[in-house]
C-alpha cells in the first residue's frame, strides 16, 4: 500500500532532522517501541509492543535508516517481525523550511503480512494514517521536551 | 481457531468487574469482535472478564427525559425495546442494522461502543443523539460526550481499568433516519448516516448528522447542520447541506470503496437520511 | 424376517424431498471433525507469512519440548514423501517438484513449513508459535502478467519466465475468417481468482494400525478412490494397505477434486507417531491453501459478416496457476479451448493459453472449472459485436446457433455437441421475460435517466466427464447393486456426493427399476473399503455416469431375480415388475425379498447361476453430455450509488431429463449463487507483495442469502442419447450461466453511455465511476 502524507514540526529544519536521526527519540516516537538498540551504522533493533483495539501482539523490529542527504531528506525503514504478521514501512522524508517550522513530507510503501493481512485489510489504511499521526506528534513533543530542558 | 490459555472471570457485581479490569484483565461483553480476534491470536489476553452475568449492567429505562442504557444490554434488546423505538428511534433504527440477527442477538452496545470501529454503526447515532457515555473506574463514575469520547480508529478516551458503565440518550422527538452503505462482505458501514430533523413554524430548527465508516473516527457533520438549520428543509436545501458533510475529512479507503467514493456516499446517504428524517420531522 | 415391499408409483420425474437432509440440517451427520478415536493426537501446521522467502533455519527445539507435544516434522523430514501429483499432462509442460511440505523454499502465503503434534489440539496451536523460523525474504509476483514481464521477479528460480506451458489449438481456417470480416471486435476479459469456500473446510484424521499394516483416512473429498490410489503412491505404501473414508463431505465446488499434501501429510505424521492424528483446517488456512478458482486474463477477438454470422474466434488465455500444478491445474483452462464456440456455429477457431507460475496458491477447478471462463467471454463477445453492429443481441445469438437438424455437431475444437434445440430456452426466456415490453420499457426509462439493463446468455457446457481418453484418471464410473437375503436394497456408486443430493436421486432410478419402495435403499459412497473403484463427483458427471453405471448394474440385477423368480415359480414365462416376478400363465407371483431369501438360501439354483443377488458396472461413456440454456438477467441501477438491483433473473435451462426437479432446481440455484458470487462481489485479491488480503470473510464477499434474487428457474427438455437416462448434467450449469447473464445485463444499462465492458466483479463504485464518466474500464 502507498502511503504519503506531511506533517510540520515545530523546529527549526537542522534540528528536525537532527531530531529525527536520535535514535533514544526514534524509540519514544515509533508508536509501540520499547527503545532502539544500535546494531549497525544507522541500524537499531527494537521491540515493540502493539496494542490496538483488542489486537495485540509483540514485535522484534529493526530500523534503518539510509540515503541521508541533511537537512533535506532521509529514508527509514521500519520493520516488525511477530507472531500476528509483520509489517514494514519504506519511506522517502523530505524536510523543508516553512512557516511555523519543517514540513517533512513523506512517501513510501506499506506492507502488512500474516494474520493481520487477511483479517485487516479494511483498518490498515486508517491504522497506518494513526502510527504516522502518533509518530510525528511524539517526535513534536519529543522535541519541545528537550528544548524546555536545554 | 484456538486461542491462548487465558483466565476467565465472570462476577456478578460491577464493582467486582472494575477491580478485576484494574488489575489489567479485559472486558468481555458480546464476544463479537474479541472472540474471532483471539481465535486468530490477534488478541491474546491473559485474563477476561465476562461482564454478561452482572445484572446491574442490563437495563433499558427511562429517568428524567433520557433513555439509560446499561452497557450489556444487546442490539437486539436496543432494536425491539418499546421504550427505545418510542423515545429514541434512531438508536433503535441503527441497532437493527448493525451485522446480522446472531451479531445482534450476542453483541452489546457497551462493547460496541468501547470497541469503537470506526466502521461501527452505533457511533453515527450516538454523535447525532449528543448521547453522553459513563464510565466506570476505580474512582469511580465519569461521564463523556459522545464526540469527547471516540478518539481515533479504536481509539477511545477510556483509560487503562476503565469501561463504559451505560449509555445516556434523550428522549427524541425529531424525524429520524440512520442509512448505511454496508461493505459487502462483512456488512460494517462503508458509510452511515444518522440523521435527526427538528422543524418548527416551516423551518429546520434543529438538524444532526451523526457519520461514521467515513473516516477513523464517527463524527458530527456540523457545517452540514448549521447548513440546514433555519432552511425550510427542501430538496435543495437538503443537498446543499449533505454536500458539506465529507468537506475537509480524511476518508479511508480499502479495496472495496476509495476515499472518494467513501465521500461520495456520505454525501448522497446524508441527501436520503435528511430526507427520510425530514419526512418524519413533526 | 422377510419383508414384502412393492410399489407401483414411479419415482423418476419426481419432486422427492432429499432423503440426506434431515441429518444435515439438523446437524448430527458425521463429518471428518466429527471422527473421534481413542488415544487422537492433533496437528497444527505451520505456514508461511511470505509469498516468497528462502529459509535459512528452523528452530524447533521449544515447541518440541512444549506441554503435550509427541513430535514436529519440518519440509526435511517429509521430504521422500510426495510428491503431490500433477495429473494433467501438456506438452512440454513445466511440472514443479511439490513436496508436501517446503524444504528450503516457500512459494506462496500458506505454505507448509512444518507441523505440530500433540494430545490436544490448543497445546499443538500453542506449540506452532513456538517454531523459530528465519526467512529471507525475496521479491514475490502476484499478478499473472506481471508475471509474465522481463524482470519479473521468478516463482521458480529455474524458470525465469515464469511459465509453465504455451498451449496451441485451432480448427479451420482462422486466417480466411478474419480476413472475409467486416468487422472484428476485440476485447481484454478478465475471470478473476475466486475463493471455492466449501462450507466444511478440509480435514483428515489418519490412523495407522501397524499390526496390520493398514491405513486408515478420513478426508473430506470428491474423490476417495483418486486419494487411495494417489497417496498410497505418495507414501510408499501398498494401495491394499490404505482405506480411505470420505465421511459426509461439507460441499467441494471442485476444491476437493484433488489430492493435497496434507492428506500424505497426516498418513505420514500417524505412521511415524503411532497414533491417531486430526488436522481440520481453519477458514483462514483454507482461504491460503486450497485451491483458487479461475484467474484469467482472456484476449478475445471474434470476426463477422455485417449480417451478423460469425466467422472466427481467436482467444489468448493467460492462466494463473499460482506456484504449483495441483491435480488439475493446467488443465483447467483447456477446457475453456474445447467451450471457446459455445452455442455458435463457426468452425474457425484458434486459441493459445499461457500457463503461468505466480507466488499464490495454486488454481484448479472450481465449479464450471474453464467452462465459464469460455462462456463468460464468448458471451460477452456477441454482445459486443451486437453492439457493433446494432443488432439485438437475442437476434445475433439465433442466426449464430447450430441447428437443431446439425446434431450430432462436430466443432471447430474437436468435440461432438450430441443434442441440442437451443433455440428453445432462449425463446422460452423471452417470453417469460416479455422480453420486447422490456426493451420498451428499456427507451422510456432511459429517457427519464433511468438505468435498467437487459442481459441474455445462451450458454452451453461439457458435462459428465468424460470420456476416459478424455480424463486424466479415467471418466467411467461404477455401481454395484445388492438385494439383501432379506430383501432390502444396497446401491454403491463409485461417484461421492458432496451435498447434491444423490443418495435421493439413485434410490429414485433403482426403486424404479426394482419396483421397491425408496425407503427399503440405502446408497452408499466414499468408502473404500465397501464401493469398488471409482471416479467420483465432478464435472456434472454423477448422475449421467454414475447414474448410467447403476441403471445397467440394476438390469443386470433385474434378468438375475427374474432367473430365481422363474424358477421358484417354476415356470419359464415370467415378468418382473412392481417388484415381483409373475408367472404369465398361472398369475402366480414371487416377492423380492421371497425370491432374495432363495438365492441366499440357494438350495436350489437355476443352472448356470451363482447364489447371491450382486450385480456390478462399470459404465464408460461415448461421449461428454452437452447441456444448454438460456439466462434473461434485468437489472435495475442506482446511478446516484452504482448498486445494482436484479429485478428479475431467469433461468431456463436444459439438462436433458430430470430425475428430481426438486433437486435440478436447487442445483440451478446455488449454481446461480455462485455466478452471482463471481460477476458481482466476490473476489481473491492479492497484493503486489503476494499477500491474500481478502483472506476471511471480512472481506471475501461471499453471497448471502439476503443478497439473492427470486429465481425464476424452468426448463426446456432435450433427451440425450449418450447415455440410456437421457440425462446430460446440471450441476454446474447455474454458475456457467450467470456471470454473462449478469455483466451483459449491466453493461447494457450503461452501454448507451458509451461503457462495452465491464470486468468482474461488478462492485458499485466501479459502476458508479462509469455511470458518471462513460467508457471501458
Amino acid at each position: 500500500m502507498k502511503i504519503s502524507g506531511s506533517y510540520t514540526l515545530p523546529l527549526p529544519i537542522e534540528r528536525a532532522y537532527a531530531v529525527m536521526q536520535d535514535p533514544a527519540v526514534l524509540g519514544r516516537a515509533i508508536p509501540g517501541c520499547e527503545g532502539l538498540e544500535k546494531t549497525g551504522p544507522d541500524e537499531y533493533r527494537m521491540k515493540m509492543k502493539m496494542a490496538l483495539a483488542s489486537l495485540s501482539g509483540a514485535f522484534e523490529g529493526k530500523v534503518r535508516i539510509t540515503d541521508q542527504a541533511p537537512p533535506s531528506s532521509f529514508r527509514l525503514v521500519v520493520e516488525g517481525t511477530g507472531r500476528v504478521g509483520f509489517v514494514k514501512g519504506d519511506g522517502l522524508l523530505k524536510l523543508a523550511t516553512v512557516d511555523g517550522g519543517t514540513e517533512v513530507s513523506y512517501e513510501g510503501d506499506a506492507q502488512v503480512g500474516g494474520t493481520m493481512a487477511a483479517v485487516g485489510q479494511r483498518l490498515i489504511d486508517g491504522t497506518a494514517k494513526m502510527m504516522i499521526k502518533k509518530f510525528f506528534d511524539r517526535l513534536a513533543q519529543e522535541a519541545n521536551a528537550q528544548d524546555a530542558t536545554e | 481457531m484456538f486461542p491462548q490459555t487465558f483466565d476467565y472471570t465472570a462476577p456478578t457485581t460491577l464493582d467486582e468487574a472494575v477491580k478485576l479490569l484494574g488489575g489489567g484483565a479485559k472486558a468481555l461483553a458480546g464476544g463479537m469482535s474479541l472472540i474471532p480476534m483471539m481465535k486468530l491470536r490477534l488478541a491474546s489476553p491473559e485474563h477476561l472478564v465476562d461482564l454478561g452475568r452482572i445484572k446491574e449492567l442490563n437495563y433499558i429505562r427511562e429517568e428524567s427525559g433520557a433513555l439509560h442504557i446499561g452497557a450489556t444490554a444487546t442490539h437486539y434488546a436496543v432494536e425491539s425495546s418499546p421504550l427505545v423505538r418510542t423515545k429514541c428511534p434512531l438508536l433503535a433504527e441503527t441497532a437493527a442494522a448493525i451485522g446480522d440477527v446472531q451479531v445482534r442477538n450476542m453483541g452489546t452496545l457497551g462493547g460496541a461502543v468501547a470497541h469503537a470501529d470506526p466502521s461501527a454503526d452505533y457511533p453515527a447515532a450516538l454523535q447525532a443523539l449528543e448521547a453522553k457515555i459513563v464510565l466506570r473506574g476505580a474512582g469511580g463514575d465519569r461521564t463523556v460526550s459522545a464526540a469527547e469520547f471516540f478518539v481515533d480508529a479504536f481509539t477511545t478516551v477510556l483509560n487503562e481499568g476503565e469501561m463504559v458503565r451505560e449509555v445516556i440518550v434523550p428522549v427524541d422527538t425529531s424525524g429520524v433516519s440512520y442509512q448505511k452503505v454496508p461493505q459487502p462482505a462483512s456488512g460494517f458501514a462503508m458509510v452511515g448516516i444518522a440523521a435527526r430533523v427538528k422543524k418548527a413554524g416551516g423551518k429546520v430548527t434543529e438538524a444532526r448528522i451523526g457519520v461514521t465508516g467515513l473516516t477513523n473516527s464517527s463524527f458530527r457533520a456540523t457545517a452540514a447542520e448549521k447548513a440546514l438549520e433555519g432552511t425550510n428543509g427542501s430538496a435543495a436545501d437538503i443537498q446543499k447541506a449533505a454536500a458539506l458533510v465529507a468537506q475537509g475529512s480524511d476518508a479511508n479507503s480499502d479495496i472495496h470503496a476509495s476515499a472518494d467514493y467513501r465521500k461520495h456516499l456520505a454525501v448522497v446517504y446524508t441527501g436520503r437520511a435528511l430526507i427520510a428524517a425530514m419526512g418524519r420531522a413533526q | 424376517m422377510a419383508t414384502t415391499i412393492t410399489k407401483t408409483e414411479t419415482l423418476v420425474g419426481k419432486r422427492i424431498r432429499r432423503r440426506e437432509d434431515p441429518r444435515l440440517i439438523t446437524g448430527t451427520a458425521t463429518y471428518v471433525e466429527d471422527i473421534q478415536m481413542p488415544g487422537m493426537h492433533y496437528a497444527a501446521i505451520v505456514r508461511s507469512p511470505h509469498a516468497a522467502a528462502n529459509i535459512r533455519s528452523i528452530d524447533v527445539k521449544a515447541a518440541a519440548a512444549a506441554p503435550g507435544v509427541v513430535a514436529v516434522f519440518t519440509g526435511k523430514d517429509t521430504e521422500k514423501v510426495g510428491p503431490v501429483p500433477c495429473g494433467a499432462s501438456l506438452p512440454d509442460l513445466r511440472v514443479p517438484h511439490h513436496h508436501i511440505m517446503a524444504i528450503d523454499r516457500v512459494y506462496y502465503v500458506g505454505h507448509a513449513v512444518a507441523v505440530v503434534v500433540a494430545t490436544d489440539r490448543y497445546l499443538a496451536r500453542d506449540a506452532a508459535d513456538l517454531l523459530e523460523i528465519d526467512y529471507d525474504v525475496l521479491p514475490a509476483v502476484a499478478d499473472p502478467e506481471k508475471a509474465l514481464a522481463p524482470g519479473a521477479p521468478a516463482v521458480h528460480p529455474q524458470w525465469p519466465d515464469n511459465t509453465a506451458f504455451n498451449y496451441h489449438q485451432e480448427g479451420g481456417d482462422i486466417a480466411k475468417a478474419f480476413a472475409d470480416a467486416d468487422v472484428v471486435v476485440k476485447q481484454r476479459i478478465t475471470s478473476q481468482r475466486l475463493v471455492p469456500n466449501a462450507m466444511e473446510t478440509r480435514g483428515v484424521v489418519a490412523e495407522w494400525r501397524g499390526a496390520d499394516r493398514q491405513l486408515n483416512l478420513y478426508t473430506s473429498t470428491q474423490v476417495p478412490h483418486l486419494v487411495r490410489t494417489l497417496v498410497a503412491g505418495m507414501l510408499g505404501l501398498e494401495e491394499n494397505r490404505m482405506r480411505v473414508i470420505a465421511p459426509e463431505v461439507g460441499g467441494g465446488f471442485g476444491s476437493k477434486l484433488n489430492i493435497y499434501a496434507e492428506e500424505a501429510l497426516m498418513g505420514f505424521v500417524a505412521m511415524k507417531i503411532g497414533k491417531p492424528v486430526k488436522w481440520i483446517e481453519s477458514r483462514r488456512e483454507n482461504f491460503l491453501t486450497t485451491i483458487h478458482g479461475r484467474g484469467h486474463v482472456d484476449y478475445y477477438e471474434v470476426a463477422a459478416k455485417k449480417d451478423g454470422t460469425i466467422l472466427g474466434i481467436k482467444l489468448k488465455i493467460i492462466q494463473d496457476l499460482g506456484a504449483y500444478h495441483q491435480l488439475l491445474t493446467p488443465a483447467i483452462p483447456t477446457l475453456s479451448v474445447l467451450m471457446m464456440p459455445g452455442l455458435y456455429k463457426t468452425k474457425n477457431v484458434s486459441a493459445d493459453i499461457v500457463g503461468v507460475f505466480t507466488n499464490c496458491v495454486p488454481t484448479d477447478a472450481y465449479r464450471g472449472a474453464g467452462r465459464p471462463e469460455a462462456t463468460h467471454g464468448i458471451e460477452r463477445m456477441v454482445d459486443i459485436l451486437a453492439d457493433e453492429l446494432g443488432m439485438d443481441p437475442a437476434e445475433i445469438r439465433l442466426k449464430n446457433f447450430v441447428a437443431n437438424e446439425e446434431f450430432p455437431y462436430p466443432t471447430a475444437t474437436g468435440l461432438t455437441y450430441d443434442s441440442g434445440n437451443y433455440a428453445a430456452p432462449l425463446d422460452k426466456a423471452m417470453a417469460l421475460a416479455d422480453y420486447s415490453k422490456i426493451l420498451q420499457e428499456q427507451v422510456e426509462a432511459r429517457k427519464q435517466g433511468k438505468l435498467v439493463g437487459i442481459g441474455i446468455s445462451t450458454y452451453g457446457e461439457i458435462c459428465a466427464i468424460g470420456p476416459s481418453p478424455a480424463t486424466p484418471a479415467g471418466g467411467w464410473e461404477s455401481a454395484t447393486v445388492k438385494i439383501e437375503p432379506s430383501g432390502t436394497v444396497t446401491v454403491m456408486t463409485g461417484t461421492c456426493q458432496t451435498g447434491q443430493g444423490e443418495e435421493t436421486t439413485f434410490a429414485q432410478i433403482a426403486a424404479d427399476e426394482l419396483g421397491v419402495d425408496i425407503d427399503n435403499i440405502l446408497v452408499l459412497r466414499g468408502d473404500t473399503s465397501i464401493v469398488q473403484y471409482g471416479i467420483g463427483t465432478f464435472g456434472s458427471r454423477a448422475t449421467a455416469i454414475g447414474g448410467t453405471a447403476l441403471y445397467f448394474a440394476l438390469q443386470e440385477l433385474k434378468a438375475k431375480v427374474k432367473l430365481f423368480g422363474a424358477m421358484l415359480l417354476e415356470s419359464d414365462d415370467v415378468t418382473f415388475s412392481g417388484g415381483q416376478v409373475t408367472c404369465n400363465k398361472s398369475g402366480k407371483t414371487k416377492g423380492l425379498a421371497e425370491i432374495a431369501g432363495a438365492t441366499y438360501r440357494a438350495m436350489k439354483l437355476p443352472p448356470n447361476t451363482e447364489p447371491g443377488l450382486v450385480a456390478t458396472h462399470f459404465w464408460e461413456p461415448p461421449n461428454f453430455t452437452f447441456p444448454f440454456g438460456a439466462h434473461i438477467v434485468i437489472t435495475d441501477i442506482d446511478k446516484e450509488t452504482g448498486d445494482i438491483a436484479i429485478r428479475r433473473y431467469i433461468a431456463v435451462d436444459d439438462c436433458g431429463n430430470i430425475i428430481n426437479p426438486l433437486i435440478v432446481d436447487g442445483q440451478v440455484h446455488g449454481g446461480v449463487a455462485q455466478g452471482l458470487g463471481q460477476a458481482l462481489w466476490e473476489q481473491a485479491v492479492y497484493d503486489d507483495n503476494g499477500q491474500l488480503i481478502t483472506g476471511e470473510f471480512m472481506d471475501y464477499a461471499m453471497p448471502r442469502a439476503h443478497m439473492m434474487p427470486w429465481i425464476e428457474s424452468s426448463h426446456t427438455i432435450t433427451p440425450t442419447n449418450v447415455n440410456p437416462l437421457g440425462v446430460k448434467g446440471v450441476g454446474e450449469a447455474g454458475t456457467i450461466g450467470c456471470s454473462p447473464a449478469v455483466v451483459n445485463s449491466v453493461v447494457d444499462a450503461l452501454s448507451h453511455l458509451g461503457v462495452r465492458h465491464i470486468d468482474m466483479p461488478l462492485t458499485p463504485e466501479k459502476i458508479w465511476k462509469l455511470a458518471n464518466a462513460g467508457g471501458t474500464n
